[in-house]
């Protein structure tokens, strides 16, 4: 229990301190704002053009706020792996080591701290922006279920920038990882087309990666809460969090076996 | 005095590539990681016309275009004027001190003093996305560029012209990431999306046109018109940088920061 209250109290201190700087809060969280405006003017033009008040299942409204939530997602996610790798490559990496807690759970305590605010900001500049462009948002029902599914998407985030943060004991940079990472969520988790809208042999390629339950799952279940899906979607979470769970166990012990400290 | 500036400034690009390429392999995996990055997003604009063919008329070798466009351009400045992406940074910290502090142009000297490696990936990038478009020639691609010098001119002024806010305002880094991605967003998404006010704001407050859609249309079909209005409109943003700079220059002040830059 005193693990968890340790690890807890990190997560607290980061968390009130993302608000120290509400000027920097907000600047951040302003970023949706023009992704929000072009994408509703380029789905409704794709709507109009179609003829269709639907398209695979989804209403303009439904896509909107799909995006609305996966950008969200986006923008708020745990930004881990180049403070992992920096430390790495700077070696002060050497001095977390020996204070009385574990790096990697430190780090995830700081990067959950450091996004909840940067979401919940990100959210209310964008939803007040497609609620003002296509209409209210859906069903409070359906918040809960995007909700624990944007908690589980946030680990997974963590999990593979993690892993890209450690690459940094066996590469000199970093930071081409995260960019390739980054845009195979781009596509693969459905970031700026639901997944709904790819052929089926597309879709299929996509759901065989973790990328859905990390975009796609949460923001589908804002628009369409249904307890099927919210299963599946936990399911492939749970999946994949212990599937890159155990990876990023095994690149941290096997980083450490290669980090030599020299002096200090 | 120009052949004066244009040595110094080889000589400057010189150093930079020489700098950006002490560690080869870093160097190799930020020039082809950002290829393989541009290449894994363009899929998003594949898997877009795929289903739904053409936005207003718009359709995916035009984009093919405009992406190699902006992706050359913002290679480009990347490449050679890498601190327009830190200028804002550079005033507020009382860092001109050292440009200021020899024989050449200030701005000039201070944009030029960084490259960014993975600004060749981009500016290579931006060839192949052109190659692929399939309007591929050798008149396209002297068009191509020409595109590229102009979009690249019109980002950088418009880097220039955030971040030299710096001057009225002190810290800028949260405006000037807002104002890079909402040039480049705007610039990839189709012009045929905007109705006529929000062209006017993407051909003057954010120029986005001008860095994508407009040098394409150049690229795709020669018009005196659109060669004139590429030209004209980077000669314009070009000098409001420079003039926005040297008034901000003259409220500057140093904190006595002389310091050695490596």
């Amino acid at each position: 229990m005193s693990a968890v209250r340790k690890y807890w109290a990190i997560f607290q201190t980061t968390l009130i301190n993302s608000l120290a700087y509400p000027g920097e809060l907000i600047g951040r969280s302003l970023m949706i704002l023009p992704f929000m405006w072009i994408f509703y003017q380029l789905w409704q033009v794709t709507f109009t053009a179609t003829g269709s008040d639907t398209i695979n299942g989804l209403t303009l409204h439904d896509t909107m706020w799909y995006l609305m939530m996966a950008e969200t997602i986006e923008l708020s996610r745990p930004r881990v792996a180049r403070t992992i790798a920096e430390n790495v490559k700077d070696g002060s990496i050497a001095y977390l080591l020996n204070k009385p807690y574990d790096f990697m759970l430190y780090q995830f305590s700081v990067s959950m701290g450091e996004t909840i605010f940067r979401a919940l900001m990100t959210a209310v500049f964008g939803g007040a922006m497609v609620w003002w462009l296509a209409g209210p948002p859906p069903d409070l029902r359906s918040w809960p279920f995007a909700l624990i599914a944007l908690l589980g998407a946030w680990v997974l985030s963590f999990l593979v920038n993690g892993m890209i943060g450690l690459a940094a004991f066996v590469s000199e940079e970093v930071a081409p990882f995260e960019w390739i990472y980054q845009k195979l969520a781009f596509i693969f988790g459905g970031l700026l087309i639901p997944l709904d809208f790819y052929p089926q042999w597309l879709q299929a390629i996509a759901f065989a990666l973790p990328f859905p339950a990390m975009t796609y799952g949460p923001s589908r279940l804002f628009v369409s809460p249904d307890a099927g899906l919210f299963a599946s979607v936990l399911g492939q979470q749970a999946i994949w969090i212990l599937v890159l769970g155990i990876f990023l166990t095994l690149a941290y012990r096997r980083g450490l076996a290669y980090l030599t400290v020299n002096g200090g | 005095m120009i052949m004066n500036e244009l040595k110094f400034l080889l000589a400057v690009w010189k150093a930079n590539l020489q700098s950006v390429m002490e560690y080869r392999i870093a160097f190799l995996l930020q020039v082809f990681g950002m290829m393989i990055n541009n290449a894994i997003y363009f899929l998003i604009w594949v898997i877009y016309f795929d289903r739904f063919k053409e936005v207003r008329g718009w359709g995916i070798n035009d984009m093919f275009i405009t992406y190699g466009i902006i992706a050359s351009g913002f290679g480009l400045v990347s490449l050679l004027f890498g601190n327009v992406f830190n200028l804002g940074e550079v005033i507020a910290k009382g860092r001109l001190d050292y440009y200021l502090s020899m024989p050449r142009p200030v701005l000039l000297h201070t944009v030029a003093s960084r490259s960014i490696a993975s600004g060749l990936g981009d500016f290579t990038y931006g060839f192949v996305s052109y190659a692929l478009s399939g309007q591929y020639t050798w008149g396209g691609l002297g068009r191509f560029l020409v595109g590229t010098l102009c979009a690249a001119a019109v980002f950088a002024a418009f880097m220039i012209l955030v971040q030299s806010l710096a001057f009225w305002i002190g810290n800028t880094s949260y405006l000037s990431s807002m104002a890079l991605n909402a040039i480049i967003t705007f610039a990839i998404y189709p012009i045929t999306l905007f109705d006529n006010t929000a062209k006017l704001i993407l051909f003057t407050l954010i120029p986005a046109a001008l860095m994508g859609a407009l040098p394409a249309q150049f690229v795709h079909t020669f018009t005196w018109g659109t060669l004139t209005a590429i030209f004209l409109g980077s000669l314009v943003f070009l000098g409001l940088a420079v003039a926005v700079f040297r008034l901000g220059l003259r409220r500057y002040e140093s904190g006595s920061g002389i310091q050695v830059e490596v």
